[in-house]
């Protein structure tokens, strides 16, 4: 816990070019992976049995780019479909999102093509979407086509990959690619807390306000 | 000299051990998920068999999972085994009549259970005193789910019946007939006074007996014969021989179920034995049971995988030898076979009770019978060598023996007197909650009553639903870590209530944390899940009233502004900082409330938690949230938006005895206004006379007092409040609070934050820790700025009397001093 939290806080070299930070969403039907997606990306880790996500969760993790940081600010929301009200409070103000499904399973991926356009209507204009297929690792018991997934991900100008939390499978490398696409000119800022704390509290006055509307 | 109640022949109990068949090839499920272990299912399944009480059978106490898919099963064994008289001592025909009834009496009890027994031979027939039976291990081929979860044929050479040969010998033949034949071995060999076949090796018995199947005489007489035995075959009464005969029919359908053989007039005189015992009008009280009995065992420090390494059952061998010959580039291990000579151990090893007798040996009789009702002086001063463990902190109680032994007794003989002893059981649950007996107290402090088991029959689990999906992708996930709650029986159960639960709650919905809501209940009453569904039936009004409405989120607002207001009551200085790095409850205590802490805590914490809870109102939740926070507070203070969140995300130890100690302390320190709410079942005159609007409730930052509060703050205990009076003097002069002290708003400047800014009385509000700061005014504007301002200044206890100074007035003129000019 308290290493993740300052490997997180202070990365190494933060002193040292760029550091930008990013919101970031998880959405996606329940079960589909997206806590374990963000577990192997920031612990490295891997539960059989991740318990299930109420509300929504928060970490945070570091990924380098270049001469630049990248922080991601990762809230993983709960996937049931009536937790759906609460996903505007996370999603208002984010930079990214990462829509998973699980390839085993058709109804999940049709779920997450409603989320996309959600997303695409009601979040901020320039947000960067990833599609990722989830369960690589039970390929033999796909139900979801690379080819459909790849097909609408390029309709719709979404990142994809297929990804298995389970064997670590491109979970660094979507959102090393997110990573890659953010524009990294906006909110540069210095490697001390209070600039971080700041931008935090606006963005999330910002989602108490979506989330009294909502409700 | 009291130990000897303990010292009882048939309280004994010891363990058998076998492994499970282990998993090869594929590890995962075709959800992904990893395949349940068959030791897990063995575990699940057997739980069942704790609940089957009969004279004639051996209870089952306990399951213990070891290392490498190793069961262990605990289970009373007392008497001597049957093929210990074999060629000894003779049984006369009547002692075998009575013998063989008995087993007829065991096997028909178990049958009617749906269980098989399937391994029945004079080896697990046990004999007590006066030719009592009882039967042991009737239940392996049961929990094995018929055997398919072990890699060791369950099968008694000799006594098998020759369709069980014909089966194979991964065969799982469930047939209850195979029972009957086995009963038919058992009786031949006690007439005839020797085992059958004894001499030969394994392959010769298996042929003797599938010989029997050819040849159209009597088997029993073809037996008998074979053993030499033709002359004892004809002094056998013809009624016995009869019934014997049937048994040995090769025919399945044409033996007898085990309940035509109970008919058979060879019996009919034990029935009326049985009945005229069954006449009497009350059963004697229990002093203990075997249950209670092997859990002091335990706590006084008996170890069943202990006593089994000390007896050689389970042997360790250097990790090295485990280590695999050779692994294949695919995956695939070689050299690691367990040797199958070792996977079934028939051996069974008594566990010794001497040291819980010499444990117990000075607990006077007395305490065996607890007085309840009466409590005169003269037993009151024996009252005082009982045990005092009350000091102690909660999680040595639970595992102190003696005083387990005090509150087991105690408690269950209130238990018995249930509902009628509720008030006692309330008050003794106060104390503490032993753990053996939690599941039964939970349900009585939950009043649940009745036939809640006629209930649960009749609401439909099955139908399919369009929630089944979410339930299925949520129970695999739920307290997994568990071995009840993660064994197929457990999720099959779990699922069950809940769909049960929300056929019977058609307004509300399965909202996700449902189920780790559920999962406490279960756990404690895994065999009974109606009552699991009961205690979850009438949790949920008490304390979560509407939380499952499908648009809850009014209730959830309102609870939330109800936290954070508690907590600047209570605490400005964290409000103030969780305020200021916008930190809302919104953000991490959603799941606390919705599931009660159910899915931020592991069981053995929730139990604790929940021990208290129970005996609290709807409003002792929040102050456990509170508490929680408190226990955080100097990190939290330390941190900003992200650190705080990271914490919660990921709920570091808390400590509950601690935590619960400190909630307990500020519900009661907390006027019942300060947190009632209108989304609460519970009727609350609070609630009448301050209705609230939640979008005012999210705008205030401090809570508000109804005026019944404040008059008895005012007339109890005058020392427990200061009362402000924020009207301008001239008002205040007119009339005002007895003791009261006037800080007119409009004195104030409140654009720097310092109490200095209130005048003369800052001294008075700074040096406040305990007292409740009542701020009474007449202008809304005032009644807003000036409690956010002392909240601001850090001081605690800050609430504000709903309706303003004029509701005083009609009330209770003795409060006030009025001066009329």
């Amino acid at each position: 816990m308290a290493n993740r939290t300052s490997a997180a806080q202070r990365p190494n070299g933060s002193t040292q070019g760029k550091i930008c930070q990013f919101k970031l969403v998880l959405l996606g039907e329940s079960a589909v992976g997206k806590s374990s997606l963000v577990l192997r990306f920031v612990k490295g880790q891997f539960h059989e049995y991740q318990e299930s996500t109420i509300g929504a969760a928060f970490l945070t993790q570091t990924v380098c780019l270049d001469d630049t940081t990248v922080k991601f600010e990762i809230w993983d929301t709960a996937g049931q479909e009536r937790y759906h009200s609460l996903a505007p409070m996370y999603y208002r103000g984010a930079q990214a999102a990462i829509v998973v499904y699980d390839i085993t399973n058709q109804d999940t991926f049709a779920r997450a093509k409603t989320w996309v356009k959600e997303l695409q209507r009601q979040a901020s204009p320039n947000i960067v979407i990833a599609l990722a297929g989830n369960k690589q690792d039970l390929a033999n018991k796909r139900m979801v086509e690379y080819e459909e997934a790849q097909a609408h991900a390029e309709e719709n100008g979404l990142l994809f990959m297929e990804t298995s939390a389970k064997t670590a499978m491109n979970v660094n490398d979507i959102f090393l690619a997110i990573a890659k696409k953010l524009p990294k000119n906006e909110q540069t800022t210095g490697p001390g807390g209070s600039g971080q704390g700041r931008r935090l509290v606006e963005g999330d006055s910002g989602a108490k306000a979506a989330g009294n509307c909502c409700k | 000299m009291s130990a000897t109640l303990l010292k009882n022949s048939e309280l004994q109990f010891g363990a058998t051990t076998f492994f499970a068949k282990e998993h090869k090839g594929e590890t995962c499920g075709s959800n992904g998920l990893p395949l349940t272990p068959n030791s897990i299912i063995i575990y699940g399944k057997a739980q069942k068999l704790k609940l089957f009480k009969h004279p004639n059978l051996c209870t089952y106490l306990d399951i213990i999972r070891g290392k490498h898919e190793r069961t262990v099963i605990v289970s009373q064994y007392c008497g001597v085994p049957l093929s210990n008289y074999l060629n000894k001592e003779e049984f006369s025909f009547e002692d075998i009549t009575k013998i063989a009834y008995q087993i007829f009496l065991a096997l028909n009890y178990i049958h009617e259970k749906k269980i098989v027994h399937r391994s029945l031979s004079t080896e697990n027939i046990l004999v007590q005193e006066k030719n009592n039976i009882k039967l042991f291990n009737y239940g392996l081929f049961y929990m094995t789910d018929n055997g398919k979860l072990v890699s060791f044929p369950i099968i008694q050479l000799i006594y098998a019946a020759p369709e069980v040969y014909l089966d194979g010998p991964n065969g799982n033949l469930s047939n209850p007939k195979v029972d009957v034949w086995s009963a038919g071995i058992v009786l031949a060999e006690l007439v005839l006074n020797k085992p059958l076949w004894q001499s030969l090796k394994v392959g010769q018995r298996i042929r003797k007996v599938l010989s029997l199947v050819q040849g159209n005489t009597s088997i029993f007489e073809r037996i008998a014969r074979e053993h030499n035995c033709y002359e004892k075959y004809l002094s056998v009464p013809d009624d016995l021989k009869q019934v014997i005969e049937d048994c040995l029919n090769i025919m399945p359908c044409d033996r007898p179920t085990v309940d035509t053989v109970l008919k058979n007039e060879l019996f009919a005189h034990f029935k009326t034995v049985n009945q005229t015992n069954r006449s009497k009008i009350c059963e004697p009280f229990e002093q203990f049971t075997i249950e209670e009995l092997y859990h002091w065992w335990q706590l006084a420090g008996g170890d069943v995988l202990l006593e089994l390494k000390k007896q050689g059952l389970i042997r360790s061998s250097p990790p090295i030898l485990s280590l695999p010959q050779m692994v294949l580039i695919d995956g695939s291990i070689l050299g690691q076979e367990r040797n199958p000579a070792t996977l079934y151990d028939s051996r069974i090893i008594q566990m010794p009770l001497e040291g819980l007798y010499q444990r117990f040996e000075h607990i006077p009789l007395n305490c065996y019978y607890p007085l309840i009702h009466s409590k005169s002086e003269i037993l009151s001063k024996a009252d005082d060598s009982s045990y005092n463990a009350e000091k102690l902190p909660l999680v040595i109680r639970e595992k102190d023996p003696e005083h387990q032994f005090h509150r087991v007794i105690l408690l269950r003989r209130l238990l018995h007197g249930y509902p009628y002893t509720r008030d006692l059981i309330i008050a003794e649950s106060i104390k503490d909650i032993p753990p053996l007996l939690r599941g039964q107290i939970w349900a009585a402090l939950l009043n649940v009553r009745g036939d809640y088991q006629q209930e649960y029959i009749k609401i439909d689990k099955e139908t399919p639903t369009a929630t089944d999906r979410q339930i299925e992708v949520d129970i695999p996930r739920c307290h997994q870590y568990n071995e009840l709650l993660s064994s197929s029986e457990g999720h099959r159960k779990l699922k069950r209530i809940l769909k049960a639960w929300i056929y019977k709650n058609s307004q509300y919905v399965y909202w996700q944390g449902l189920d780790s809501l559920t999962a406490p209940f279960l756990f404690l009453n895994f065999n009974d899940e109606a009552k699991a569904f009961a205690c979850l039936s009438n949790f949920i009004p008490k304390y979560l009233h509407n939380f499952f409405l499908r648009d809850n989120s009014a209730i959830i607002q309102e609870y939330l502004s109800k936290f954070s207001q508690l907590i600047a009551f209570q605490d400005p200085v964290l409000a103030n900082h969780l305020e200021s790095i916008n930190f809302i409850p919104e953000l991490f205590a959603i799941p606390w409330f919705l599931t009660m802490f159910s899915h931020v805590f592991p069981l053995h914490k929730i139990f604790h938690l929940w021990d208290k809870l129970i005996l609290g109102d709807s409003s002792f939740p929040l102050h456990v949230g509170l508490s929680i926070l408190t226990q955080l507070r100097e990190t939290l203070l330390a941190s900003g938006f992200n650190e705080c969140i990271l914490l919660f995300s990921d709920l570091p130890e808390v400590d509950m005895e601690q935590c619960v100690n400190f909630s307990l302390d500020t519900y009661s320190t907390t006027p019942k206004s300060i947190t009632a709410r209108t989304q609460q079942s519970e009727k609350s005159p609070y609630i009448a006379t301050m209705d609230i609007p939640v979008q005012d409730l999210n705008k205030e930052k401090f809570p508000r007092i109804s005026v019944d509060d404040v008059v008895s703050l005012i007339r109890d205990d005058n020392d427990r409040a200061i009362i402000v009076d924020i009207r301008n003097p001239t008002h205040y002069a007119r009339s005002s609070v007895k003791g009261s002290i006037n800080i007119p708003c409009s004195s104030i400047t409140f654009g720097e934050i310092n109490i200095e800014n209130v005048g003369i009385h800052s001294s008075l509000l700074k040096k406040n820790k305990d007292k409740i700061v009542v701020v009474i005014g007449s202008e809304e504007a005032n009644l807003d700025i000036f409690p956010k301002f002392l909240i601001h200044c850090h001081i605690p206890k800050v609430c504000v009397l709903h309706g303003g100074f004029n509701v005083l007035l009609p009330i209770t003129p003795t409060v006030l001093i009025q001066n009329q000019i």
